[in-house]
């Protein structure tokens, strides 16, 4: 029976579990959350990608002085404007740099001689192929594959409406990304979103550190003010997420987790720190662990590491832009994969400061409103 | 009645006032969390370098006290004062010394590294933290002890240190809460002599307790029960007024008393 004593921890934690209805209520909702934000997310089919159109075609008149004909018009009107964001291009050049500057993912450009051709090689002329241009940015391969598909077709779509064949091949030439594979595109999402983790739960854990310990009571008591105590754990454990995970073990926050909030009888604290939830309970340094779990897992369906947030249903996209890890993720990608430096990943930078500032002000408010 | 020693028996309990030239600490101090009434209308007075002991069973208000008299908590209603400036004032902080009932130190850090912390978040410069420290290290016997990590340290050296970061800083008030809690007797026996000494140097302490047998060492002690004060005084004052010859039948009889009146 003695082998058995180990049931007699498992039975105390549930029923520490069982006694805690806020985590018992988190644990059975939060996955649930989690797995409809995940099924929402992944549902979403790629939507609103630029796309320039350079339009070259001269088109051909069928009949001599009969009106001139140009597929490539008939083409661009039936695009998927759903998947593509369609916009004029004036030269092959122009919309290149708009794919390198991130302002479209992909081009097509239709040469001068486009329908004149399409339609020769119906007649039989060469039994030849017209080759179609197609400049993309292939770095984000769930974004590559849909504009690939919308390209083919239109194009078949196009021809058979014409009732012609498809004597056209698509020649894709890659701006970013070239022969890229889903782990090129996972790999530096996944990295920026386990430094952005880190980070959060070492702040966490140091904050309810600081609170367990009486350490932030008695912080409070000096001339710092509540900017200082929330600003500079968050800084510090940003370094901590960024270059030394590792050395967090060895940082007086985490040893405080061994210890439990004490009875503060009327005392009703209200939630402080980095705007989490948990804070005021008991047992709250586990809530909080299995609170930053939960919104760990919704914010990495959101932030675009599976897939492109491009691919997000429009409804939840707002929230992936509320989401730091976003933005994280965008310019890890960004650097990786297209080489791209500060001039052209400041937005996300800016973003970043941005939403650190906001958060970092709500905790210092609610570091505030927890002295009512 | 200024400058008398006399009884008043008010609607807030059986006060032997303090003289007219001790300083208000709290004037009707009130703390509400919702409908429950914490600290109800608390007037304090305490006079500069003395030991003024809250005595109280649980749930009596006076952490409350201490934690809105430190800015941790806000204030209902009333006032609370901090050598003279009134309470919320970013410049009290200065001013006091405060010492929670946990040890509250960072275990990760040395005995020399959390007084040094305290001591540059109080704005000391290095020159002067360091003169501290050699001094606060001699006062609680620790100067051995000084580049040991707290985590290593036992309770009643933990409880020493956190006295010293209390204290680094040389303020003019002292408010402990419950600095005694957890340490046997012996070494409470040692923090009441260095509560004395400290004292002596012309600080003012206030300090919360449940037990007692303590506040007998207190210079002056009020008796909180409900968020109320019920009785002030001497010990031996509130004694005599209990007609017993302890302070935990005085304060069961006096707060039978109020309870009456």
């Amino acid at each position: 029976m003695k082998r058995l004593r180990f049931l007699k921890v498992t039975r105390r934690v549930f029923l520490d579990l069982r006694n805690d209805k806020r985590s018992l209520a988190m644990i059975s909702i939060a996955p649930i959350f989690a797995m409809f934000v995940f099924g929402l997310a992944f549902s979403g089919q790629v939507k609103n990608v630029g796309f320039v159109v350079v339009n070259q075609d001269a088109g051909t008149q069928v009949i001599p002085g009969g009106p001139t004909v140009k597929l490539s018009d008939k083409v661009v009107a039936n695009l998927d404007k759903k998947t593509l964001d369609v916009r004029e291009g004036s030269s092959a050049s122009a919309a290149e740099a708009q794919i390198k500057d991130g302002k479209a993912y992909a081009s097509v450009i239709f040469p001068p001689d486009f329908t004149a051709r399409v339609l020769a090689e119906n007649q039989g002329a060469s039994n030849g192929t017209v080759e179609l241009q197609v400049m993309m940015d292939q770095s984000n391969i769930n974004v590559a594959n849909a504009i690939t598909r919308a390209i083919n077709d239109v194009l078949l779509k196009t021809m058979d409406q014409a009732g012609k064949k498809l004597p056209v091949t698509v020649s894709v030439d890659a701006v970013y990304g070239k022969n890229a594979k889903f782990m090129d595109f996972f790999v530096p999402g996944i990295m920026a979103f386990v430094v952005y983790l880190i980070t959060t739960l070492l702040t966490l854990i140091t904050f309810v550190g600081e609170r367990t310990s009486g350490t932030l009571d008695r912080m409070l008591s000096t001339p710092l003010s509540e900017t200082d105590i929330v600003t500079s754990p968050c800084i510090q454990r940003n370094w901590h997420g960024t270059g030394a995970p590792a050395a967090s073990d060895r940082h007086p926050g985490v040893p405080y987790l061994s210890g439990r909030q004490r009875s503060t009888g009327f005392h009703r604290d209200r939630p402080a720190g980095c705007g989490l939830p948990g804070y005021g309970h008991p047992s709250l340094e586990h809530r909080q662990e299995r609170g930053a779990g939960y919104s760990g897992a919704s914010l990495r369906n959101t932030a675009g590491i599976f897939w492109p947030v491009e691919a997000i249903p429009s409804w939840l996209r707002p929230f992936s832009y509320i989401v730091p890890p976003t933005y994280a993720v965008d310019a890890s990608r960004s650097v990786m994969l297209k080489g791209w430096g500060l001039s052209k990943i400041w937005i996300d930078i800016v973003a970043l400061l941005a939403l650190a500032v906001f958060f970092l002000t709500m905790a210092t408010l609610s570091l505030r409103r927890r002295k009512d | 009645m200024t400058g008398s020693r006399s009884r008043t028996a008010t609607s807030r309990g059986i006060v032997l006032p303090c003289r007219a030239s001790c300083p208000e600490l709290t004037r009707g101090l009130v703390k509400t969390f919702g409908k429950f009434t914490a600290v109800a209308g608390l007037d304090l007075r305490v006079k500069r370098g003395e030991i003024y002991g809250l005595l109280g069973p649980n749930g009596a208000g006076k952490t409350t006290t201490i934690k809105m008299l430190c800015g941790l908590s806000r204030v209902t209603g009333g006032e609370a004062f901090v050598t003279g400036l009134k309470v919320p004032d970013r410049h009290i902080a200065s001013n006091l010394g405060y010492m929670p009932q946990e040890t509250a130190l960072y275990v990760g850090l040395t005995v020399h590294q959390n007084i040094r912390f305290f001591g540059e978040v109080y704005g000391l410069s290095k020159k002067e933290v360091d003169g501290r420290e050699r001094e606060l290290l001699e006062f609680i016997n620790l100067s051995g002890w000084r580049d040991e990590l707290v985590a290593n340290l036992s309770g009643g050296m933990k409880h020493r240190v956190s006295l010293a970061c209390a204290m680094v800083h040389s303020p003019p008030l002292l408010l402990l809460d419950e600095p005694t809690v957890g340490v046997d007797p012996e070494l409470r026996v040692s923090f009441w002599d260095y509560f004395n000494d400290i004292k002596g140097q012309g600080r003012t302490i206030v300090i919360t307790t449940h037990y007692m047998d303590e506040a007998n060492c207190c210079d002056r002690i009020g008796f909180m029960r409900d968020g109320k004060l019920i009785a002030e005084g001497l010990p031996e004052e509130l004694q005599r007024l209990a007609g017993v010859d302890n302070l935990e039948d005085a304060f069961l009889t006096l707060s039978e008393r109020v309870k009456k009146q």
